[in-house]
């Protein structure tokens, strides 16, 4: 299965994707996060520090300084900008560099290319999108199975989820799910709902576990895995689980 | 004054360029325009301008076939100056806003034109009468590849969490590159004077001005409003008010 989450800057797009491939990892799921947006921070949000999840990021940057060999398939290419992050999953940078090599598999093709070829239905792929929706409006068939769209309770970020669900339709996504993070104002919920009737709209309550997670660089799985917003991302898990059982 | 904006997304780059712009167009001192190179919706609203999708018309550019220059450049006879006079869109205090355009399912391409229209803007609008704020989008991808250039200084807005530390010093080290102008920070949503530290810090850079955590701003963003109008006498609309001063004096 593969899962892409996008939202605007800022939505918490970075942090759903964390919660979820953790909580996936956990379940039993063989994960393979990647993170596909230009600026890179995914590793912290699974965990994996900022040393770390710096040093991967510069690995990436070297390809595009042309100071460093490029991979020759998909498994090296996974294997090369990433690494075993916690609880059993496979975490790499595979976000888009200035001076690529047309066809070559580790940098000439982009995060919808990528997503495309890998095809393994025993796997589940967790991919966090570039912000805003550049990436939809290129991504083919059978790229992405199911769309998690990021969105909170402001104007903005509402019309950047209403661009990225007619993408989603235009371009055959059948399973989307409307994440509404930061909710605070007790209708928050119910006019979000109103936005995106027709759609499958799952709450995520303001929480400052999640400030907390982010000021500190940790992922909220590791200091606050029980905290209302955390319990309402890692029950994303279960949405997924009902779209298609582990292997 | 010429002025970027750059920082993680959802950092609050727009809500401060949005109020900058209002508070120096408001000085009637030469007029203001604000340029969003963002294909997400953003700064509009936070000018308290009526969002729209539409980009500069094609009919501003002609095709272009000088070897070494961009495809398309202004029609002939058109300035920089003129184009915004035509086509900008005049919001409140008569701040001036040209965006390059707002994509959705019909794709970047549909832009084509005005991206070229809307840098010659950036690079050929006099600095005699005329202030310019820049919207860049958030992260590390445009800030230096064509858009941020037209900058004298490039303000990276900086949260005091790890990711944002991670954003600004990325677009730090990209500001090594010849002809890139100066950078330094905002330091935004901030609870104490430790943050402000914290992000000279963590970044390296230096912080012009820090802009406390306010509820406000986040209500405005709710309704779609202008922080300035929203709630002209807020802490955070007050910081912001003393940084559209440091950002004039830092030129003059």
């Amino acid at each position: 299965m593969k899962i892409a989450v996008v939202g605007k800057g800022g939505s918490g797009k970075t942090t759903t994707s964390g919660v979820l491939a953790r909580e996936l990892a956990r379940r039993g799921r063989e994960v393979v996060a990647l993170d596909c947006d230009t600026n890179a921070n995914l590793g912290l949000s699974l965990g994996m520090g900022v040393e770390t999840a710096e040093h991967l990021v510069s690995v990436r940057e070297q390809l595009d300084a042309g100071e460093a060999d490029h991979a020759t398939s998909i498994p090296e290419l996974l294997d090369r900008f990433g690494r075993e992050g916690p609880d059993g999953l496979h975490f790499a940078v595979v976000a888009r560099i200035e001076h690529s090599d047309p066809g070559c598999p580790c940098c000439g093709m982009s995060p919808h290319e990528l997503l495309e070829a890998l095809d393994d239905p025993g796997r589940t792929v967790i991919a966090d999108l570039e912000a805003g929706i550049g990436t939809l409006t290129r991504v083919g068939p059978g790229a992405i199975d199911v769309l998690v769209v990021v969105v909170e309770p402001t104007e903005k970020s509402i019309d950047v989820a209403q661009r990225a669900l007619e993408l989603a339709d235009e371009r055959g996504i059948h399973e989307v799910l409307v994440v509404a993070n930061r909710l605070e104002l007790d209708d928050d919920l119910a006019n979000l709902r109103t936005r995106f009737e027709d759609r499958d709209v799952v709450g995520v309550p303001d929480d400052a576990a999640i400030a907390r997670a982010d000021r500190a660089g940790e992922s909220p799985m590791d200091t606050d895995p029980d905290s209302p917003a955390v319990t309402a991302l890692r029950g994303l898990a279960d949405r997924l689980g009902q779209l298609q059982p582990v292997a | 004054m010429r002025a970027a904006f750059a920082g993680k997304g959802g950092s609050g780059k727009s809500t401060i360029v949005g109020t900058v712009a209002r508070l120096w167009a408001r000085d009637g001192d030469g007029r203001t325009v604000v340029l969003d190179s963002d294909v997400m919706p953003g700064l509009a609203g936070a000018l308290g301008i009526p969002p729209s999708d539409a980009p500069i018309p094609d009919e501003v550019v002609e095709a272009s076939d000088v070897e070494g220059q961009p495809p398309f450049r202004l029609r002939t006879g058109l300035s920089a100056e003129q184009a915004v006079a035509q086509y900008a869109i005049e919001g409140p205090d008569d701040v001036l806003l040209v965006q390059l355009g707002k994509l959705r399912t019909d794709g970047v391409w549909t832009l084509r034109g005005s991206q070229h229209a809307f840098r010659q803007i950036a690079r050929e609008l006099p600095r005699d009468g005329w202030h310019v704020l820049g919207d860049l989008p958030g992260g590390t991808r445009q800030p230096f590849f064509g858009w941020g250039r037209f900058a004298d200084v490039m303000v990276v807005v900086v949260e005091p969490t790890v990711k944002s530390f991670m954003t600004a010093r990325r677009i730090g080290r990209l500001a090594t590159e010849p002809d890139a102008p100066r950078v330094v920070a905002v330091a935004n949503k901030v609870t104490s004077d430790a943050d402000r530290r914290l992000v000279a810090d963590e970044t390296g850079l230096e912080v012009i001005a820090a802009i406390p955590a306010d509820p406000a701003v986040r209500d405005a963003d709710r309704r779609g409003l202008a922080l300035v109008d929203h709630a002209p006498t807020g802490p955070a609309t007050g910081a912001i008010g003393s940084l559209a001063v440091t950002l004039r004096e830092m030129v003059s």
